[in-house]
């Protein structure tokens, strides 16, 4: 213990500021200002940037005053630049000093929707970094930055994670404002609100912060806030690195937290009160908080009829078992527990099993991180060698590995099975949850058969209780039970019964849906039956 | 901490629902034991046991396909003077673990039946392996072993066949019941109730029975066959039930599935069949003259199967003619069967422990002199038998033909 505590200590450096506003000595408040002196400033910020080959300096002349069009190259509009900003100051020439030029330049000839006026380094820079266009003019101490950000970005396309046969098509892309445009149209409500705050001492990324307001719960928005707020490193490259930083309990193999690349699951998931996170250049968004229950809830289960999608839901949570407990049965039932098997059926194995050399527990191992290894190498392949994995890993997982003895025919089943079960949770963190258990539940079934499996189980439903996102329990509405908030966990209910938004997320406003909501025939009017019978005498 | 007290506690009082086996046993270790075979000792110990142990791999398709080219089971014999003492030498001869949570059949010498099962029966009830839904049976007039040893085509395993031969008997004609060690070990000990168990025969020659020549012809030289209910008094074998004792016995203890019944109609002989295929059996037992009496109601419905005279079958009078004779035909074998237990003394369908349960202070007067008081009853049989359907035709097809 008080080894791993000295290792600690001693690792504690001073962590150095790379970030330029720290840089800056606020007792020295002439620094933080932009000078008069145009071409000292352009030299200032050429300096600081390093001579960047993709800082573009352009030197403009407007009649008598002499001044300078800084942007960075490639996170910009070039052709807008050219055509709204500089095409247009080419075409203005001042002759009267009595006009402020300063004044005029930005109300009358940059046709750009955004402007700004700038008068600290700190700014300037933000503006400059995130792609907007600075003018800076001779003998003013304040610059013009111009909304110009553009370049080369993915455009919108479908979903490739979290797929639904029916339902919206598209999905969020590595730009905030498409992302949260994405929503905006989903929901046009004064009540959407958007709340921005940059994270990432270095690399300052723009992160938003949607909820609805008069929905979500003011707790749970601040505690958001706050964790975010706190949050002190280097960059976020996605927002997995935020997903990490800001969850309750990091040794657990469960996500309490939510992400999805489909904007309409995160517009659903507002309306029930949960807050989302957008990361500039990530197109996963977050959701909080996070439930258990919610990672078995797939976006068709809405969009198609409530039966079928609540027997696609159980099915889905039966596949989660059989992946998560399928080998270990297995491994059981034939070293433990030979009676639980039919007859037959264990005459097959004993007859299959007669050739194979391992004791079960080695086999299913074997055949599990067989799999395991397929599946990375099929996920890491690059695709003009991705064919070579398929073809290997049927031999690999199949028949060849029975002939060869190394495997019984039922292993094959039951690793194949087992995979494919993993693959129907809807939600990928989850279904690395089974896997990862998986194994260990392996482990307790070769020790101690049945009872090892539900040893296992019971420390993981203990576990799974004590977890909590973001207040709520992990659990709920299954533990603490809820009755009436039933509605959306095995049985999704129709949705004229599907009335209140999840109650331990939103305690204030709760009725989602009206009353009478249930269709039903037309009543069938004595006038117009009359009519009918009139007709036909 | 107090979390994780909890954990150990609900962990220690998982113990006893699932305790119980504990120690690991790879699949290929075990010599899964489908029946047991047990003969009175023709040497000097007490009991000859054969053990009938499945060859995986002669069974199942394995790997190549198809069976293997040896017999799908192997016959172990070893003898003791307790079952236990038979088991535990057999392993000197087999490899493996001999496993019986899979044995489903236990075959009893005529011989030994005799002599008394009470004490065969107690290992097998004690066993926490052994299942108690394992089907007994006796070698009528052999030894279990000949019977064990039997090569059977249709099914590949001998034990399949013998069950799905009880099952299958007792479906569609009602000579024999199939009955499981829990059964045997509920009827020796209730009071006022004998059990039965059916019998298998043995016809052809047993050495050829055994050898792969049986199942490789279309007309095996030796073959099993259900044959008889075995009367038990007082944990030995007393008697046998045959054919249409059998069936009344069935009739009696309520468990007939099925069976057909012929009678002869308008002056000619054996002129019809009728299936019975639904049927209830209700026992009381009252006290006339301060004697036992048992009434029996049978309501049964049957179906019309065959027809060797030409009738009307639309017209009411001959359908009531009809139930009228398939009633009788019923309660005649009702009353033989009666008759037939009488003469053992054995009360095997339970008319004891109706008074038991229905007037148990009587019965705490007549329990000891019981199997007399049974071989003196005095019964009444009353059979209501309701036509339901000819099947496919009316009159037979060669009815108008002969106008």
């Amino acid at each position: 213990m008080s080894i791993l505590t000295k290792m600690l200590k001693k690792k504690q450096v001073q962590r150095k500021n790379d970030n330029y506003r720290q840089k800056l000595d606020p007792s020295k408040p002439e620094e933080l200002v932009i000078q008069k002196d145009y071409s000292a400033n352009v030299s200032r910020i050429e300096e600081e940037l390093g001579h960047s080959a993709d800082l573009v300096i352009r030197q403009i002349n407007i009649g008598i005053v002499n001044g300078a069009l800084l942007f960075i190259d490639g996170i910009v509009d070039g052709k807008g630049i050219s055509e709204f900003v500089v095409e247009t100051l080419m075409d203005k020439q001042i002759s009267s000093r009595e006009v402020d030029v300063f004044q005029y330049v930005m109300d009358q000839t940059v046709a750009l929707g955004s402007i700004k006026t700038i008068t600290n380094w700190n700014d300037l820079y933000n503006a400059l970094l995130s792609g907007c266009t600075i003018i800076l003019l001779n003998g003013y101490n304040k610059a013009i930055s111009g909304e110009t950000r553009g370049g080369e970005l993915r455009s919108i396309a479908e979903p490739t994670q979290q797929l639904a046969i029916r339902g919206p098509k598209d999905a969020f892309t590595e730009t905030l404002r498409t992302n949260t445009a994405l929503i905006r149209r989903r929901i046009k409500s004064p009540n959407l609100w958007v709340e921005s705050m940059k994270i990432g001492k270095v690399s300052q990324t723009d992160i938003a912060l949607l909820y609805i307001k008069g929905i979500a719960e003011e707790e749970i928005i601040q505690e958001v806030k706050e964790r975010l707020q706190r949050i002190d490193i280097d960059a976020i490259m996605d927002s997995g690195y935020i997903e990490q930083l800001i969850e309750e309990q990091t040794f657990t193999s469960f996500p309490t937290t939510y992400h999805t690349e489909r904007p309409d699951v995160v517009s659903s998931q507002l309306l029930e009160g949960r807050v989302a996170i957008i990361a500039d250049g990530s197109p996963f968004v977050l959701t909080v908080p996070a439930l258990f229950v919610q990672f078995f809830q797939a976006p068709d289960d809405y969009y198609s009829r409530f039966d079928l999608s609540t027997s696609v839901r159980l099915l889905r949570i039966i596949s989660f078992l059989i992946a998560l407990i399928g080998p270990s049965l297995y491994i059981a039932a034939t070293t433990f527990h030979q009676e639980m098997i039919p007859t037959t059926l264990a005459i097959a194995i004993a007859a299959q099993r007669e050739n194979v050399p391992f004791p079960a527990f080695v086999e299913a191992l074997i055949m599990e991180v067989t799999f395991e290894i397929l599946r990375e190498a099929g996920l890491r392949l690059p695709r003009a060698v991705g064919q070579a994995v398929s073809i290997v890993g049927a031999l690999v997982i199949g028949q060849a590995a029975v002939q060869a003895s190394i495997v019984s025919p039922v292993m094959v089943i039951v690793v194949s099975i087992t995979a494919i079960a993993n693959f129907s949770t809807p939600v990928f963190a989850m279904a690395i949850a089974a896997r990862l258990l998986r194994f260990a539940l392996m482990v307790m079934a070769a020790l101690i058969g049945f009872y090892g499996i539900m040893v296992g189980l019971m420390i993981m439903a203990i576990h799974l209780c004590s977890l909590r996102s973001f207040g709520v329990p992990y659990m709920a509405p299954l533990a603490p039970f809820s009755g009436p908030n039933q509605q959306d966990v095995f049985i999704r209910y129709p949705f004229w019964a599907f009335k209140d938004r999840p109650k331990f997320i939103v305690k204030g406003n709760v009725v989602r849906t009206g009353e009478n909501q249930k269709p039903k025939p037309p009543k069938q009017s004595s006038h117009k039956s009359d009519k009918l019978e009139e007709n036909e005498s | 901490m107090k979390k994780l007290v909890l954990v150990f506690i609900l962990i220690i009082f998982s113990i006893p629902i699932l305790g119980g086996c504990w120690n690991q046993r790879e699949l290929t270790d075990l010599a899964l034991v489908l029946a047991v075979g047990i003969d009175k000792g023709e040497g000097d110990k007490k009991y000859d046991v054969t053990f009938q142990v499945v060859v995986p791999g002669n069974v199942a398709s394995g790997q190549n396909g198809g069976g293997g080219q040896g017999p799908p089971v192997v016959v172990y014999e070893s003898s003791g003077d307790s079952i236990t003492e038979a088991s535990r030498k057999a392993t000197k001869k087999i490899p493996r673990r001999l496993y019986y949570a899979h044995t489903s059949i236990v075959v009893i010498g005529e011989e030994l039946a005799r002599e008394g099962i009470y004490n065969i029966l107690d290992p097998m009830d004690r066993d926490p392996e052994f299942r108690t839904t394992t089907v007994v049976i006796i070698a009528k007039d052999k030894r279990a072993e000949d019977i064990i040893s039997i090569l059977t085509n249709l099914d590949k395993l001998p034990m399949n066949r013998f069950i799905k031969t009880l099952e299958s008997a007792e479906a569609m004609l009602g000579e024999n019941i199939k009955l499981n060690i829990d059964d045997l070990i509920g009827a020796i000990t209730s009071p006022g109730k004998e059990p039965v168990i059916s019998g298998f025969v043995l016809e052809g020659s047993p050495e050829k029975g055994t050898s792969p020549q049986n199942i490789s012809t279309t007309r095996p030289p030796a073959m099993v066959s259900v044959d008889g209910l075995g009367v038990i008094r007082g944990g030995k074998l007393v008697g046998w039930l045959n054919n249409f004792h059998v069936r009344g016995a069935v009739w009696l203890l309520n468990k007939m599935k099925g069976t057909e019944i012929k009678f002869d109609f308008e002056g000619k002989k054996d002129a019809v069949t009728t299936t019975p295929y639904l049927s209830d059996t209700d026992v009381s037992v009252t006290f006339k003259n301060g004697k036992p009496f048992a009434n029996v109601d049978i309501d049964t419905a049957f179906k019309l199967s065959e027809m060797d005279t030409d009738f009307d079958i639309e017209d009411p009078h001959k359908i009531e003619e009809l139930e009228k004779k398939t009633s009788d035909v019923i309660k005649k074998e009702v009353e033989a069967a009666i008759k037939e237990a009488q003469k053992y003394k054995a009360d095997i369908f339970g008319f004891g422990e109706r008074i038991h349960k229905s007037n148990p202070k009587r019965w705490k007067e007549l329990k000891d002199d019981w199997d007399n008081q049974f071989a003196k009853m005095d019964y009444k049989i009353q059979v209501h038998s309701y036509y339901r359907e000819s099947g496919v035709r009316g009159k037979p097809f060669w009815s108008d033909m002969n106008k």
